[in-house]
């Protein structure tokens, strides 16, 4: 910058100051009404973002302080679509595909409107010719549409600050040529994916039916600013693998009711893949989560390691199904408080993977559920917040004698100090046990009233609890608990209990139609509040109720 | 590039090992009738070296003479001489030279038909200083005061030296280095110098650089240079510019031995005993011929066919997942076998000749041991944090361990008239350590009692082949030397299986659907490093106040490359009858026959430990070395070097990454000497030196180690490590063979390089930091005495210790502090070395007994995860004995037994037994035959 340069560069700010100062004075001294615009806005432009939406874009006017866009069919009558738009952008969704519109747009300034500008000619994109690949971070808010299957391809961070929405419907495939391509929400961002019953918002593997396997992708994974109970700098696994895959860091939040956006039926399915080894990504990951996020509906199918997994954070959640997991069907840990409701976890094999994507587990439990374990847990097993989530009504099936490594194989392995109130649950066909407390620091949460299982349905387990082996396992008063075993097959328990067309209802002469705790003693009636509520019956399903899972959910094994 | 012949020769050897001893045996039976043939009865030899009594340096150029004859010679450029034909009995020899006071010898013994070895020390001249006259027996201890190279040297310097070797127990580099001052070392091979952790030492072999065979430290193991080989290792604590930059704890220079003067041949064979392996049932690996010659690593290789699979990008069908089983070798499970001794054997020539007119020295050695030893009562045990620190996954056994050492060296020089010599040296080293591990204990993950057993293999080797050159004419001298050197450690094929207890009593049965049940791992390492450097001095004034000035370059290429091959074996629906037979049962075919669908073979987490680095460093230096007067010298100058490294990872994920940092730095010394009085010295220096990371360190990959089963991953951001290091030392000689020292050291570190763990959601992860700083400052204290000072009867007798005491604290960012406690030392950083000894030396200097102590503070290893205390590695007292006594008809007979307290080897971390091992005690008889 040359010295003239400069000295004007400072005269043009000097001017600049004193103008304002100008302002202020006349704002004192009386209104002043402000010009209207005589120009519209100029440089108004069309581009059809795909088939169902286009966007509209123009320069700004001369002080205005909000427009008005409009819109015609190529043939018709103008009909105002918005009069609020703040920036010099719309984006005008829910068209027909292919088809020709026409905009105009007028600038306000305060009581002012300009007068309409010329009209701007656009179309749709042609139906199905939607498909984008995702290679870069996501910095800005952006919509992903139905009409278009978009490849992530990478480790594709959405940046704090913004939203990823996503449309009902709206199919996202991981690379299969970029190993562990993910999605990641991170701190600070949202995303906002609400699909229906109809219209599910799938992740899933980029291979042809058939062909897909545990791994094919990473998975989504989320990242909020709710506090966990281990301190200093912690991590997710698999991330910090190199320059393209950053390490998320999700310790130190410190808000509990941090929003993270809301997920509405979307399934994830063949994520899981290993970055590292031992290190794979879960299908879903829920690390410092607030309760402010929305989740219900979810199912993930066919991972390579845990299919949703909550590290610390406050966030609710209900209707999830996860089928044929490579680990855990769910897993709580480090400090996670949020409740929980309807839950189906079915296993009936151990899918092979992609070959060098990972390895299934070692030890596989219907729920896996650690107090603190790591670098950070500065109270040991009694680091606060407490792991202490609300799991109420869930169907945990496994495999089976024979299947799984000697290691898992429990419906549900409550370790490391965990507390929580587990109820209203059927346990059936775990090659182990259908309940672990695995030791000591756990029993003291019985002790102190912070771990409550009860009106649990167990059939067809190895055992009801963990044998003792060398270290302390412990048990439970299965009376005073409710925890009762039935006989018969588990088939019998229930309508449909055949792949692929499962119906988790009770059947007609199930015990899981009754025998559920409807009346929540006060200590979980307080934490449930009015998010989780007593049911007579217990599994997932109300015999008399809606077929929650219909529609919506698809059990593939490839 | 052109090879030297030496080292076509030491890659042949490689190549064809067997046929490369099988010739140099060859090569030594020629040469030995030789050595003892030259016969005359009238006649005899003076050999020997003048040196300048305050350099301890070899004079050039100083006419050596028979009094009253015509006999007589001119040393040669490191004050060699030789005169031929000399008549036997008494005579009178005379040097001179400019510059210095001439000198006179009497009572000079020539024997009949021998060589007789006289060292000679000349003064420079001074006004009051005509010739000297002096006995050949009182000239001795004036050159072995001249050669002290402790006393000579101008920066802070420990040296070992040939005979104090031959006095100790000590069997190779690694046992011989605990004896210098603030020295302690680590697994046997390691080496620490003040405390500091490997990373701030560096090793050098003829004054180049020796590669790290290790894939994820920077270490020499000097276990792989037998002591026999070497003629003295120094150690430099303080830094001068023409020396490597990248060390701040010393640079240990390890020089192979000097040709003896005359021609003898030296035969030793030694036997051995470990207490703890001696008829113990121990757990055994298969070890083969090849084996026995560190040569086994080739039958381990990775089946071509499970290679081909590349990272299973395509999976193999079941057929070929069976063919694959039944291509792995069916070894799984340690064999019980009662332990044996030790044995070693060396054989070295050496002498000169006269080739072409020209003088040649030679020494050709070479050696061969075999060893067992095992770490019995071995525990292992990580901590968890529950409502107290709590110890989980205990798991106790016994590893039981073979290994042997091979190599040899060729060490030829030539002077070239009196002004040049030339040299070529070449060593070939290389060992080889089969273990067996058994151990049990119970899985706290998991949940399971488990039963693991593990064979490893490990194969190392060193080669070096060293061309150099020193001129000196008048004023001038010039150094240069080319290196070309190598190593290369393969761990080919460990094999590692679980199998779970069964709780009612019944057989063990292997834990067949979990990744870890059974792996197969293949690692290999090689670096080969090719080193060019020159210097030039030129000296002005005369001896006595000299000021030289001396400058010069090096540059080195270093081409490494790691690779790390890691597979799965799983089975399924094998029945619990099946599963509980012995693993070779398991894997001998019987499972994998043609249409049979049990077992599965994946990569475990495959291609990402792999790496390869190419290296260039330029230095260039200036100092001056200048004798203020009879009592100061100053030592000055700056260094400057750039290193550039490039690393190529190859991720489990996504594609090769590359991370090129550069290093360049200036490095200034300065170094004063101010000799107060003959006996006594004041050192002060100050100077900056640096350590650059590890390429492994830089590599931003995530694999899982091969050592320590964590994974671990690289920091392509990390920056070197700055050091600015302070000395001050008081020395006091009451005699030749007693000293009294005190030091003081202060080491600022900027960016140190920490290995920490990472906290994750899952899986541990360590990766390498920059810290922000540490300091370190510390006291050594050095004594060695003759106890001829309280009684006369006690003449016989010599204690020496050497103490350092230190003190460090590191200083963590926020984020790193969070992960660990900031109120700790660095780690590897122990609090104190003792070392401490008692000779007993009567007069005739053929028997002699040593007993010798070394003790080394508790010092951190890993630094602990909040809430979990740091890893310690407590102090050990180990005590060792030696004697060495005549025997019959020219043999001599030693004696040795190590680590009589058999303390345990312990690693604690707060209340938990994180490792803990006793090694047992070692005794060895040896003789030696020389002539």
């Amino acid at each position: 910058m040359s010295l003239f340069t400069r000295l004007r560069a400072g005269l043009l700010l000097g001017a600049t100051v004193t103008l304002v100062a100008c302002g202020d004075d006349d704002d004192n001294n009386g209104p002043t009404v402000p010009p209207t615009p005589t120009t519209p806005p100029a440089g108004v432009s069309v581009t059809g973002v795909s088939s169902t939406s286009v966007r509209v874009s123009w320069t700004a006017a001369t002080g205005a302080t909000r427009y008005v866009v409009q819109r015609a069919p190529a043939t018709g009558d103008f009909a105002q679509l918005s009069d609020t738009v703040t920036g010099t952008q719309y984006l005008d969704a829910g068209l027909q595909p292919g088809t020709p519109y026409r905009y105009r747009v007028a600038a306000v300034r305060a009581a002012g409107t300009s007068d309409f500008s010329t009209v701007a000619d656009g179309s749709t994109l042609a139906p199905g010719r939607g498909s984008a690949t995702i290679t870069a971070n996501i910095a800005t808010s952006r919509t992903l549409f139905a009409d278009t299957t978009y490849t992530l391809s990478g480790f594709i961070q959405v940046l704090s600050g913004a939203t990823l929405t996503i449309e009902p419907g709206t199919k996202i495939i991981g690379d299969f040529d970029v190993p562990g391509s993910s999605l990641f929400i991170t701190r600070g961002a949202r995303i906002v994916a609400n699909g229906t019953a109809q219209n599910p918002i799938v992740f899933t593997s980029e291979r042809a039916v058939g062909q897909r396997q545990p791994g094919d992708w990473g998975g989504l994974i989320i990242v909020g600013n709710a506090p966990i109970n281990r301190t200093g700098q912690v991590i997710i696994e698999g991330t910090g693998t190199g320059s393209a895959n950053p390490p998320q860091v999700y310790s130190g939040g410190n808000n509990p009711t941090d929003n993270s956006g809301s997920l509405r039926y979307v399934r994830v399915e063949f994520a899981g893949f290993a970055t590292a080894t031992d290190a794979e990504l879960n299908s879903f990951t829920f690390a410092a989560v607030g309760s402010g996020t929305q989740m219900e509906y979810l199912e993930a199918l066919a991972g390579l390691d845990d299919h949703f997994e909550w590290f610390g954070g406050t966030a609710d959640a209900k209707y999830l199904v996860s089928y044929e997991s490579g680990d855990d069907h769910f897993d709580m840990s480090e400090g996670f408080s949020g409740r929980l409701q309807y839950l189906v976890g079915y296993q009936s094999t151990v899918l092979p993977p992609r070959p060098a994507a990972g390895s299934p587990s070692s030890d596989p439990q219907g729920i896996e559920n650690d107090g603190c374990a790591g670098a950070g847990c500065t109270d040991g097993q009694n680091s606060a917040p407490l792991t202490v989530p609300v799991v109420a009504n869930f169907t945990l099936i496994g495999t089976g004698p024979g299947v799984v490594p000697a290691g898992g194989g429990y419906g549900m392995m409550i370790r490391r100090g965990t507390g929580g109130y587990y109820v209203n649950g059927i346990v059936a066909d775990w090659p182990n046990a259908a309940i672990a407390i695995r030791d000591a620091a756990t029993n003291t949460r019985i002790t102190e009233g912070n771990l409550l299982i009860s009106n649990i349905l167990q059939m067809n387990n190895n055992a009801v609890f963990q044998t003792p082996n060398g270290t302390s396992v412990f048990g439970l008063d299965t009376t005073a608990n409710n925890i009762r075993s039935a006989a018969g097959t588990t088939a019998s328990v229930f309508l449909g209990l055949t792949q692929p067309n499962f119906d988790w209802t009770p059947s007609a002469t199930s015990p899981a139609r009754e025998g559920g705790l409807a009346t929540f003693p006060a200590a979980l009636a307080t934490k449930a509040g009015t998010f989780v509520t007593g049911t007579a019956y217990r599994g997932a399903a109300n015999p008399s109720g809606p077929k929650w899972w219909q529609g919506w959910t698809t059990y593939a094994r490839n | 590039m052109t090879r030297s012949w030496s080292f076509l020769l030491a890659q042949r050897a490689v190549r064809g090992c067997a046929r490369g001893v099988s010739f140099a045996l060859l090569f030594l039976s020629m040469l030995a009738p030789s050595a003892i043939s030259a016969q005359d009865a009238a006649i005899g030899r003076i050999t020997g070296r003048v040196i300048d009594v305050e350099t301890g340096q070899g004079i050039a150029g100083v006419g050596v003479q028979i009094v009253g004859t015509t006999l007589g010679a001119m040393t040669a450029l490191d004050g060699r001489y030789t005169i031929i034909r000399v008549p036997a009995g008494t005579t009178t020899l005379q040097v001179r030279r400019i510059g210095y006071a001439a000198k006179t010898v009497t009572g000079v013994l020539v024997p009949a038909g021998s060589a007789l070895e006289l060292d000679i020390t000349m003064e420079t001249a001074k006004a009051e200083l005509s010739a000297v006259t002096v006995s050949a027996s009182s000239e001795r201890g004036s050159v072995s005061a001249a050669l002290d190279a402790q006393r000579k040297s101008v920066n802070i310097v420990n040296a070992i030296t040939s005979e104090q070797i031959a006095k100790s127990p000590d069997g190779d580099a690694a046992q011989a280095i605990q004896r210098v001052s603030g020295v302690s070392v680590q697994d046997g091979k390691y080496v620490f110098v003040r405390g500091l952790g490997e990373r701030y030492t560096q090793a050098s072999l003829n004054g180049a650089r020796i590669p790290s065979p290790e894939p994820e430290r920077r270490v020499v193991p000097l276990d792989l240079f037998p002591s026999g080989l070497l003629q003295s290792i120094t150690t430099a604590k303080t830094f001068t510019p023409d020396l490597s930059g990248d060390f701040s704890g010393a640079l240990v220079n390890i020089q192979t031995r000097e040709f003896p003067a005359r021609r003898s041949f030296t035969l030793s064979q030694s036997v051995g005993l470990n207490a703890n392996v001696i008829g113990a049932d121990l757990p055994a690996a298969v070890t083969t011929t090849r084996d026995l010659f560190a040569l086994g690593a080739d039958r381990r290789r990775v089946p071509a066919f499970v290679r081909s699979f590349g990272s299973f990008d395509v999976p193999p069908t079941q057929d070929e997942t069976n063919f694959m089983v039944n291509s792995f070798r069916n070894r799984w499970s340690p064999r019980t076998e009662s332990g044996t001794g030790n044995t070693s054997t060396s054989a070295s020539l050496g002498g000169t000749s006269t080739l072409f007119g020209t003088r040649l020295g030679y020494l050709f050695s070479g050696t061969y041991g075999m060893s067992q030893d095992a770490q019995v009562d071995q525990v292992r045990a990580l901590a968890l944090a529950q409502d107290a620190i709590n110890e989980i996954d205990r798991f106790e056994g016994t590893t039981g361990r073979q290994s042997a050492q091979w190599g040899g060296l060729m060490n030829v020089s030539a002077f070239l008239g009196s002004t040049s010599r030339i040299t070529l040296n070449s060593t070939y080293n290389r060992t080889m350590d089969n273990d067996a591990r058994r151990e049990s204990g119970l899985s706290e993950n998991l949940g399971l009692p488990f039963d693991i057993n593990r064979l490893r293999y490990v194969e190392r080797s060193v080669q070096s082949s060293q061309l150099s050159g020193e001129h000196e004419l008048g004023r001038h001298r010039m150094e240069w030397a080319g290196t070309l050197s190598g190593v290369t450690r393969a761990e080919p094929d460990r094999s590692e299986i679980v199998y779970i207890q069964d709780q009612n009593g019944g057989p063990s049965f292997w834990f067949s659907g979990a990744i870890e049940g059974a792996v197969r791992t293949f690692s290999a390492l090689t670096e080969d490093s090719y080193e060019g450097k020159a210097s030039y001095q030129y000296t002005m004034g005369d001896p006595g106040r000299q000021l030289k000035l001396k400058a010069g370059g090096l540059y080195r290429f270093t081409d490494r490359t790691a690779d790390n091959f890691v597979y799965q074996l799983t089975a399924s629906r094998l029945s619990q009858e099946d599963l509980a037979l012995r693993p070779e049962q398991i894997f001998d075919g019987r499972f994998t026959q043609e249409g049979m669908n049990f077992f599965t073979v994946r990569p475990f987490g495959t291609v990402g430990g792999s790496y390869a680095a190419e290296d260039r460093l330029v230095a260039g230096f200036a100092m001056a070395d200048w004798q203020v007067s009879d009592r100061i010298q100053i030592i000055g100058g700056a260094r400057y070097e750039s290193s550039d490294p490039v690393i190529t990872a190859q991720p489990s994920v996504g594609a090769t990454i590359v991370s090129n940092p550069s290093f360049s730095d200036l490095l200034p010394s300065l170094a004063l000497t101010y000799r107060m009085t003959d006996r006594q010295a004041l050192r002060f220096s100050g100077s900056r030196t640096l350590a650059r990371p590890e390429y492994r360190e830089l590599a931003p990959i995530q694999y899982r180690e091969v050592i320590g089963f964590d994974n671990v991953i690289g920091n392509e951001n990390l920056v070197r490590t700055l050091i600015t290091n302070m000395d001050a030392r008081w020395e006091f000689y009451p005699s030749a063979a007693e000293v009294l020292s005190l030091s003081v050291f202060a080491k600022e570190f900027t960016n140190p390089i920490e290995r920490v763990y990472l906290g994750t959601s899952g899986t541990r992860v360590i990766t390498f930091q920059n810290a922000q700083g540490a300091s370190n400052l510390g006291v050594e204290l050095e004594t060695r005495t003759s106890l001829g000072r309280l009684a006369e009867q006690l003449n016989a007798f010599t204690v020496f210790t050497n103490a350092t005491v230190m003190r460090s604290d590191i200083q963590l960012d926020a984020t790193q502090a969070s992960v660990t406690r900031d109120d700790r030392p660095m780690i590897g950083q122990a609090p104190y070395v003792v070392n401490a000894g008692l000779t007993w030396s009567p007069g005739s200097g053929t028997t002699s007994a040593t007993l010798l102590f070394n003790r080394v503070g508790e010092r951190i290893t890993d630094a602990g995860e909040i809430p979990l205390p740091d890893v310690k590695e407590l102090p050990r007292n180990v005590v060792d004995v030696s004697l060495r006594f005549p025997f019959v008809y020219g043999l001599s007979a030693r004696f040795d037994a190590k680590n009589l307290l058999d303390a345990p080897f312990r690693v604690e971390q707060g209340p938990v037994t994180r490792e803990a091992y006793r090694f047992g005690r070692v005794y060895s008889l040896g003789m030696t035959w020389q002539r």
